[in-house]
């Protein structure tokens, strides 16, 4: 018996041609918002690289105010810990837009500062404008942790944080002990602190080993780039998360979308990336962010459903809102599940660095694509050791922070019973 | 069965006033599970059972339930699991809205309120304890218990001293700072109930709230919500499955059954005058004797003797009435002692003309509410029946030992013991009437009143004496 050939023809559906479509459509209407994205994420992953790297005094000044107003905040302060923020804001962007501290400066009486051109000596030219507003700010935040609480938490780690910054200061600025190994001692401390002995030494070695194979600014930009995309991701996962788990039908809808996220070849969505923002840091970090976001959703969907109805139950049967329910019972006790989720989110981000170094992000997947690329072996493995040390640093850290959420000291609390 | 019966805790003088508006009325409720619910409450309310309407694919928990709960009693909802208790409490305070009927709160429609009002009712008038505590790990005790008033916005100061109080009158002074889970499953309950408390509202439900914790700590914590409920008189709505619990606790027990109301009542009402065969099933069990109150099981104390009478008189009254034994209470009903016969007699033939030296003043005397079994010990003890004696010293009625006996047997248990319990029948429905007029009179002359009526049956003399059980039962089985 002979049968006749039986072809059906299915027609071609323009796949690629509509997705090229919706692209150009995007790109020519939203160029604007794109920009102003691009914009922002460059600024904040080459600060955040210059200042893990090569901190001025300014940035010391501001981050030591940071740490002790967070404090301030957390002891319920809140107004002491946000004003001197806000007038330094004030200053500094009078300063910035007009140079208005400056002018000031310049008509006051040079006596005011003669005596720190002579305690500084050759090293008055650490002062400058940029920096002034920064002391006062740090003395204020400084003072209000004696003035305003009698927690000595709180006036313990003002103390810590004075004597921090000093150290730093005069090591760098007096001795003359570089940036790198101060850094790294930062970096030390915040894992002593936080993670334990077993942490500290190794990060200290860690970082020891990659200031030695001269990575020491490639893997601050790594570092930049990594905090950034993680803080995009996690800044939408979060309510993403929250959503879905209020929402059976917002949750049905995501999942595709995120595993279509995690799926789909990275050199897919880099490419419109880049015609959306050129090459550079930008399109790493949209890149990063779309691949590491995922868990994040999930582990917080999942870490809020978790939660043990009859306590929701018992917040709604007291007469609180959705929102009190959500913010002082259903975060707090997902707050392992999502930090795990954070920690997912951080790994996943490292993962993508290599990705983002070729679509010129600076730093060690850069590197590693050089060596890729120049078939250089010693090249392309010191970068991939370097961000296998950011890894298992991050990894802990993250892991320690963990312990620290309330869910898990009232567990603690439970077997220590 | 009387219109009102109040509860025998009201006898203890906190009233309630009728025509007061109730502090929790379920009217017509309803609550079917299902998308053709609507459809489901009609057929339902035409008396189909709830498994007859399997076929529509719902579910239905809640069927016409109707009740008030009075300001300040403890409404206990028993019923089996799947009876419907735990959807009908979440009606209650609008955590389910129901399919049909309505919830008032102290005169105020919940039903199909807006969710911000209904938060506000919540906070400020209902508070809940749960059944597996639902505290929340993350906070101290203390600010579990001050959860309820965070909610409303009370400032931290306020509300932490608050919490400190409410957690004092649950006996959990020295607790404040720890976690909930380092304390053992009873002081969960009591953070649970202390957290109730300090949200200072009228009316707690509790949802099985002592079902999770072993049973000895399971009384202990009854007692005391019993003792707090005295001094603080919320008005509780209380779920459980277990029927002594609900005996002990209740008012009144509201008894579901497959979503219906099988029957409300007291206690009593329902150990002795069950609704129908499903109720009475169910009450074979209980233990009576914590159930059933010296008051209720009590006879009318025949004969008395009036302590200005001779010995010769007292001895004729005991012959009348076919007793060995015979109490003295003046004119005003306040007991002074008891008499034997035998002594009696003797004095009799010796000539005393004065009643005075032949009294026995050292007689065990009970409270009307004393629980039967701690009655069984004194009864034992004493040679007379059992003088039961209101908070003034007046004598309100009598319990021989076979009475004791009588008021274990079930009701509608063989004929060897169907004589007893039809004792403890008519012994129950006096005090019925006498917590009526209890509540009306201030509960002091209720056997009083009763017992010229009771004194028209032949019987009255033989259940009030203190023969041998066999001659009792003998006399009323052969009345038969």
């Amino acid at each position: 018996m002979n049968l006749p050939a039986l072809s059906i023809t299915v027609p071609r559906v323009p796949v690629g041609d509509g997705f090229k479509a919706g692209v150009d459509f995007l790109k020519d209407n939203l160029a604007w918002l794109f920009d102003i994205i691009g914009t922002i994420i460059e600024v904040c992953v080459e600060f955040l690289g210059v200042t893990l790297s090569e901190p001025s005094a300014t940035q010391l000044f501001v981050a030591a105010s940071v740490v002790v107003a967070v404090g301030l905040w957390l002891r319920g302060h809140r107004y002491s810990a946000t004003i001197p923020f806000a007038v330094w804001i004030a200053v500094w962007a009078a300063e910035a837009y007009g140079g208005a501290t400056t002018a000031m400066l310049s008509q006051l009486d040079p006596v005011l500062f003669t005596w720190a051109q002579s305690l500084f000596g050759e090293e008055a030219r650490f002062v400058y404008p940029q920096l002034l507003p920064a002391i006062p700010l740090f003395l204020a935040l400084a003072v209000l942790s004696f003035t305003m609480t009698r927690d000595p938490r709180q006036r313990r780690l003002a103390i810590y944080v004075i004597c921090g910054l000093a150290a730093f200061i005069a090591l760098h600025f007096i001795v003359g002990v570089q940036l790198s190994l101060l850094v790294t001692m930062l970096f030390v401390l915040v894992a002593w602190l936080i993670a334990g002995t077993g942490l500290a030494i190794f990060s200290l070695l860690g970082f020891l080993l990659i200031i030695s194979m001269g990575l020491f600014d490639d893997a601050m930009s790594t570092l930049a780039l990594i905090i950034v995309a993680t803080a995009v991701a996690v800044a939408i996962a979060l309510p993403l998360g929250v959503l879905a788990a209020y929402n059976d039908r917002v949750s049905n809808v995501l999942k595709p979308v995120l595993d279509f996220m995690q799926t789909l070849p990275a050199f897919v969505y880099l490419l419109p990336a880049i015609s959306f923002f050129s090459v550079g840091e930008v399109p790493g970090v949209i890149a990063t962010v779309i691949f590491a976001m995922p868990p994040g959703v999930r582990l917080t969907e999942l870490g809020i459903r978790q939660v043990d109805k009859e306590l929701v139950e018992a917040g709604e049967a007291f007469g609180a809102p959705d929102s009190q329910i959500l913010r002082n019972i259903q975060l707090p006790l997902a707050l392992s599940t999502i930090m795990a989720g954070i920690n997912q989110v951080i790994m996943l981000s490292l993962s993508m660095v290599v990705i983002a170094g070729m679509v010129g992000a600076s730093g060690l997947g850069n590197q590693v694509y050089t060596g890729i690329a120049q078939a250089q072996i010693p090249i392309g493995f010191e970068g991939g050791i370097g961000v296998v040390i950011l890894a298992i640093y991050l990894d802990r850290l993250t892991g320690a922070v963990t312990r620290f959420s309330p869910a898990a000291k009232a567990q603690r609390a439970a077997a220590s019973r | 069965m009387p219109p009102l019966l109040v509860g025998r805790r009201v006898l203890r003088g906190r009233t309630t006033e009728e025509g007061t508006v109730p502090a929790v009325r379920a009217d017509k409720l309803y609550k079917v599970f299902g998308k053709r619910a609507n459809k489901a409450v009609e057929l339902l309310g035409d008396g189909r059972h709830r498994d007859e309407i399997k076929q529509l694919d719902v579910t239905a928990a809640v069927i016409d339930v109707n009740f008030d709960v009075k300001a300040g009693e403890i409404f206990v909802v028993m019923g089996l699991s799947g009876s419907g208790k735990s959807t009908l409490i979440r009606m209650l305070n609008g955590l389910l809205e129901p399919t049909a009927g309505t919830v008032e709160i102290e005169g105020t429609q919940i039903t199909g309120l807006p969710p911000a009002e209904l938060r506000r009712l919540r906070s400020q008038k209902i508070s809940m304890v749960f059944q597996h505590f639902a505290l929340f790990p993350h906070r101290t005790v203390l600010e579990n218990a001050a959860y309820g008033l965070e909610v409303r916005g009370v400032p931290r100061e306020e509300r932490l001293v608050k919490a400190k109080e409410s957690l004092g009158l649950v006996g959990l002074d020295g607790w404040e700072d720890h976690l909930p889970t380092q304390l053992s499953g009873g002081m969960q309950q009591r953070v649970g109930l202390a957290r109730a408390l300090a949200a200072d509202t009228d009316i707690i439900l509790m949802d099985e709230a002592f079902s999770a914790l072993d049973p000895l700590i399971r009384r202990d914590m009854q007692s005391q919500l019993l003792e707090l409920q005295a001094t603080l008189g919320k008005t509780i709505v209380f779920i459980t499955h277990d029927l002594n619990e609900a005996m002990r606790l209740g008012d009144r027990i509201c008894v579901l059954r497959d979503g219906r109301v099988a029957q409300i009542g007291t206690a009593e009402e329902i150990l002795n005058d069950p609704a129908n065969d499903y109720v009475a099933q169910f009450v074979e069990d209980v233990d009576r004797t914590r159930v059933l109150t010296a008051s209720s099981v009590m006879e009318p104390p025949i004969p008395v003797i009036d302590p200005s009478h001779g010995p010769r008189a007292a001895l004729r009254t005991m012959r009348e009435n076919q007793t060995v034994s015979a109490f003295v209470v003046r004119r005003n009903r306040q007991l002074v002692g008891a008499v034997r016969e035998g002594a009696i007699g003797e004095a009799v033939r010796n000539g005393v003309k004065e009643l005075d030296g032949l009294v026995d003043g050292d007689i065990e005397r009970v409270h009307p509410d004393t629980a039967v079994a701690d009655l069984f010990h004194q009864a034992a003890e004493s040679p007379y029946p059992l003088a039961v004696v209101d908070g003034d010293g007046r004598l309100v009625g009598v319990i021989p030992r076979v009475t004791l006996l009588a008021a274990l047997a079930p009701i509608g248990s063989g004929d060897d013991t169907g004589n007893g319990a039809g004792g403890g029948e008519v012994a129950a429905d006096g005090e019925g009437d006498s917590s009526v007029k209890g509540a009306d009179e201030g509960g002091a002359t209720a056997a009083a009143s009763d017992a010229p009526a009771a004194e028209d049956t032949d019987s009255a003399a033989a259940r009030a004496s203190d023969g041998p059980p066999e001659a009792d039962t003998a006399e009323e089985g052969s009345e038969r």
